[in-house]
């Protein structure tokens, strides 16, 4: 029992995003410049969304519910995008690096 | 082989190989390139999902702003492109995603395990009597059962849903809000600041440091309010 769409489970895109996903979290993780850490965040916020369109068109379609969300979620990965890139340029600015490891200057 | 399956196969190994290479990669401006082709490969999986109006958004506000934004910051700050491409947290951090990766396969993937939330000790309390069609007042389709087409008019619902008090009027509104300031501050953050501005915050930092020093340069450089810029310029030199 399962639900099945043109021949697709739904498991098919769980674990296309679960995968995608972990390569972002990958890339956030060990990255060793900020501006490839923000790429991997792109990629999780984009895996996160692959799963709100996929259970909205396999479990509800005809609510709108799992298209706000996603479009919640494309807006705050704009807003993250912006900030986090004027943060990593003026940060370079100042100190001539983007390495997150060097970036020690608040710790006690 | 429904062409349906051919497709989305061909388009989740590009997805996932694109996606490899840009955490991989060494190069900068191709680890964007490739997130670009990573971002049009979700697109055609939104199709895939019948959502065509998210597919579009996806290469209106990804490839089209997010990603221009990221290439533009990659040029700006250029010298900072042949440098290793992993931290030293690189292996933990492997570790760690694949221990993630396989609990989510365990939970979606094939073999998945089957919860039965109604038989756990503390959960049992509230799933015993619900189906999925109570929750959220949503219609959920049943697992086994055919899945509905989606109404015509999606996108106008969606739109509606959007400016509906009962809906997603608040949030829509609080995003609204979030994206204004969000914008403000990444224009106020990544300014380039007048020199003058940069030295007149020196000057006051300089001033909170010492009596001593405030009482010098008081004396030596700055002779009046109106040839404050001047004045800030050669107390900086001075600094």
């Amino acid at each position: 029992m399962q639900n099945v769409l043109n021949g697709i489970p739904l498991w098919w895109y769980l674990v296309v995003s679960s995968a995608l996903f972990c390569i972002g979290l990958y890339g956030t993780l060990a990255r060793k410049n900020a501006i490839a850490l923000l790429m991997g965040v792109e990629l999780m916020l984009n895996a996160a969304n692959i799963n709100l369109i996929a259970f909205w068109r396999y479990l509800a379609p005809a609510s709108s519910g799992g298209l706000a969300f996603a479009a919640f979620v494309l807006v705050i990965a704009a807003a993250e995008a912006a900030v986090g890139l004027a943060l990593i340029i003026s940060i370079y600015r100042t100190t001539r690096s983007i390495d997150p490891e060097k970036l020690d200057r608040m710790k006690l | 082989m429904t062409i349906q399956q051919v497709l989305f196969i061909v388009i989740a190994l590009a997805v996932l190989g694109a996606a490899i290479f840009v955490v991989t990669t060494r190069n900068l401006f191709r680890a964007a390139l490739m997130m670009i082709a990573a971002f049009f490969g979700i697109a055609g999986l939104f199709v895939l999902l019948d959502a065509g109006l998210f597919a579009v958004a996806q290469v209106l506000i990804y490839i089209g702003a997010i990603s221009i934004l990221v290439i533009f910051a990659v040029m700006l700050t250029r010298g900072m492109q042949g440098m290793v491409p992993r931290n030293s947290q690189a292996t933990a951090a492997a570790v760690t995603v694949a221990v993630v990766f396989a609990v989510l396969l365990l939970l979606f993937g094939p073999l998945r395990l089957t919860l039965d939330l109604a038989r756990w000790p503390v959960i049992s309390l509230f799933a015993a009597n619900v189906s999925p069609r109570d929750v959220g007042g949503i219609e959920w389709t049943p697992p086994g059962q055919a899945i509905p087409a989606v109404p015509d008019t999606y996108i106008a619902d969606f739109g509606r849903s959007l400016v509906d008090l009962n809906q997603y009027l608040l949030p829509f509104l609080l995003i609204a809000f979030l994206v204004d300031v969000v914008l403000a501050g990444a224009i106020f953050i990544a300014r380039q600041r007048r020199p003058a501005e940069i030295v007149e915050d020196r000057q006051r930092q300089a001033e909170e440091e010492t009596e001593e020093a405030e009482a010098m340069r008081r004396a030596g450089v700055l002779p009046g309010a109106a040839s404050l810029p001047e004045g800030a310029v050669a107390s900086a030199s001075d600094h």
